[in-house]
């Protein structure tokens, strides 16, 4: 998988890449991690928290920013970074998945919302998967 | 992917420039830039150009897309945009207000002069950071329970007045009056009450934040007597909004718009355009919902105000804290009246990173406004200079009665971290009497006063376009940035 940060006038725009469509959620996960806080997710063996997030959308380019929609929810909520997904059940625009993480005393940035504009979930020519992401900050 | 150029775009008249509706055939109305040249040219640079045309093809779209000079790119609609849709069925798109809804500045005036406060800015500054609670993701004093912030969403600033955080003489001085009225809780999200719970009276981080500055220059002496401004005038300027819970209300509504868009066959080119008639149960709920979190965001602005007042009092030894000129909405949408092909239409605003600016004559304005017009407040950047300003009738026949809200990003936050650095900013900051208080030095290059446009260029050219007046301009002496 490959994350990448690109030049963006006021917010972040990343650009993700996975072997597989699922692998996409989970790099998406962890791009917006790193945002959240950089090397965070390297700190810990085991999780504290745990969240179970359940989300059905009209196509896999909704799926994908409603998950990370959702999971920046629980972060804020719980005051957590959810670094692991378990994606139990993921079948046509829908997801069932646990996340698993560790509280934070702050997070480095404040992402107001992972957005819709420029997402486009593509699977390309070889065969790779990928995505753009603009989140507000 | 093709991209608006000079060549596409008409001068109207000075400071006026339109894409016609033949650049683009779903565009339903032309689209309109409100700058000078200079601007103009700088704004081609990035995408907002072509986010405009797309705000363009939304369904009931009255007259005109708008971006002020202050515009720049977003995502879906440009920051800095206005569009105005016809009521009661025309569209409501939550990317039109944003995901910091009623994100807004207040500016408050004291009664002392700069020369008064020397030698005590710093401690100031020091104390309001550690009382203002700012930054990531950050919890403030006051934890609600979920009756609590169901009255929050209600009351608006009436709530910090009635649980004394507030002074009930503000809320004549704020838009709307601090509360409106179509807000309902029930419409609000589990997540987006739990998200709001504990962050009344935060600033939150990005370009947030409590400023204070002093009266460098007075451009119309009737209007800033009316104001109560004058010259030397130490003033506190408040830059915030709704916090997690607005972000979490649009997240939400824009979410169950993408689904709904369908079911009325609007079809947008961009996602983050997603919308639904005004009178539709889910464009109700949405309306109903972002009143709510825009009234969380005025209860918010009149609290850390409290902790402002409360700070000025202490370090000065005095009884009485300063007092709210104004505070307005950047982030919004409202049901507002214009004439329209020769006749008063009703229509839905949607302010976008753009201000009310209303004339002289408007009732909503308290008494001693009324004749003068609606105080605009611009903020410039940390180290240059912030207006104030009045709106003008003008604004009603040009831009939806509004105009710009700041001077306007230039800078990617990227761009800024590899091009400043911070320590030595604050230090020069420092030698030109600016105090910087700050969660993080990557904070304050994000926001240096290189990554805005110039201040000055964009304030001349709403003040000469006539869409507002400039009344005074502001000189900063200390910031608190979130």
């Amino acid at each position: 998988m490959k994350i990448q940060y690109l030049p963006h006038t006021a917010d972040i725009r990343m650009k993700v890449e996975a072997s597989t469509l699922q692998e996409l959620f989970i790099a998406g996960t962890r791009g917006m991690n790193t945002i959240l806080k950089k090397g965070f997710c390297n700190q810990f063996d085991e999780s504290k928290k745990k969240a179970r997030i359940e989300i059905q959308s009209s196509d896999y380019t909704c799926l994908l920013i409603d998950f990370l929609s959702e999971v920046l929810s629980f972060s804020y909520v719980d005051k957590s970074i959810y670094c692991k997904v378990c994606i139990l059940k993921f079948s046509k625009y829908k997801i069932i998945a646990e996340v698993l993480g560790n509280p934070i005393d702050y997070f480095e940035e404040e992402i107001k919302a992972v957005t819709y504009h420029e997402a486009d979930v593509q699977k390309r020519n070889d065969n790779q998967w990928e995505t753009c992401i603009i989140f507000d900050i | 992917m093709n991209k608006v150029e000079k060549r596409h775009i008409n001068k109207l008249e000075e400071y006026l420039w339109e894409i016609p509706t033949s650049y683009k055939s779903n565009m339903r109305v032309p689209a309109r830039v409100l700058a000078s040249e200079v601007l103009l040219d700088d704004i081609i640079e990035d995408r907002s150009l072509d986010q405009l045309v797309n705000v363009a093809t939304l369904p009931g779209i009255k007259v005109a897309s708008l971006v002020m000079p202050d515009v720049h790119e977003g995502y879906g609609f440009p920051i800095g945009g206005v569009a105005a849709t016809s009521y009661p069925d025309g569209a409501i798109s939550p990317g039109g207000i944003g995901y910091d809804i009623n994100c807004g500045v207040r500016l408050l005036t004291s009664e002392l002069k700069i020369h008064q406060i020397k030698g005590k800015v710093e401690e100031l500054i020091k104390e309001m950071y550690a009382q203002i609670p700012s930054g990531m993701g950050k919890g403030g004093q006051i934890v609600l329970s979920v009756k609590e912030i169901d009255e929050v969403l209600i009351k608006g600033a009436e709530w910090a007045i009635d649980h004394g955080y507030g002074i009930k003489e503000d809320l004549a001085y704020i838009e709307s009056n601090g509360k409106l009225a179509s807000a309902k809780p029930d419409l609000v999200s589990e997540m987006a009450k739990k998200r709001g719970a504990n962050q009344l009276g935060t600033l939150g981080s990005g370009n947030h934040f409590v400023e204070v500055d002093y009266v460098e220059e007075i451009y119309d002496t009737e209007i800033a007597k009316a104001f109560g401004l004058f010259e030397g005038q130490v003033v506190i300027m408040i830059h915030t909004g709704s916090r997690g819970l607005g972000h979490q209300v649009a997240t939400d509504y824009i979410r169950l718009m993408m689904t709904a868009m369908t079911k009325y066959e609007i079809k947008v080119p961009d996602k983050e355009l997603a919308c639904v008639p005004f009178n539709s149960e889910e464009g109700q709920n949405y309306f109903k919902a972002m009143c709510a979190a825009a009234n969380y965001a005025w209860c918010n602005r009149e609290i850390i105000s409290w902790e402002a007042r409360s700070v000025w009092k202490k370090i000065f030894g005095l009884e009485v804290g300063p007092s709210l000129l104004y505070d307005v909405a950047h982030n919004i949408a409202k049901i507002e009246t214009y004439m329209i092909d020769g006749e008063e239409q009703k229509v839905i605003v949607h302010r976008k990173g753009a201000t009310r600016a209303f004339g002289p004559g408007f009732e909503e304005l308290p008494k001693n406004y009324r004749k003068v017009g609606q105080p605009v407040i611009i903020p410039g950047s940390m180290g240059t200079c912030s207006y104030v300003l009045v709106g003008t009738s003008r604004s009603y026949d040009v831009t939806f009665g509004s105009c710009c809200h700041g001077a306007g990003r230039r800078l990617s936050r990227r761009a800024a971290k590899r091009q400043v650095n911070a320590p030595v900013l604050k230090k020069q900051l420092r030698e030109k009497g600016i105090f910087i208080e700050a969660g993080s030095f990557k904070g304050i290059a994000e926001e240096a006063p290189i990554t805005y446009k110039d201040v000055n260029l964009v304030v001349d050219t709403v003040s000469d376009s006539g869409i507002a007046k400039k009344v005074a301009k502001l000189r900063p002496i200390a910031v608190v940035k979130g």
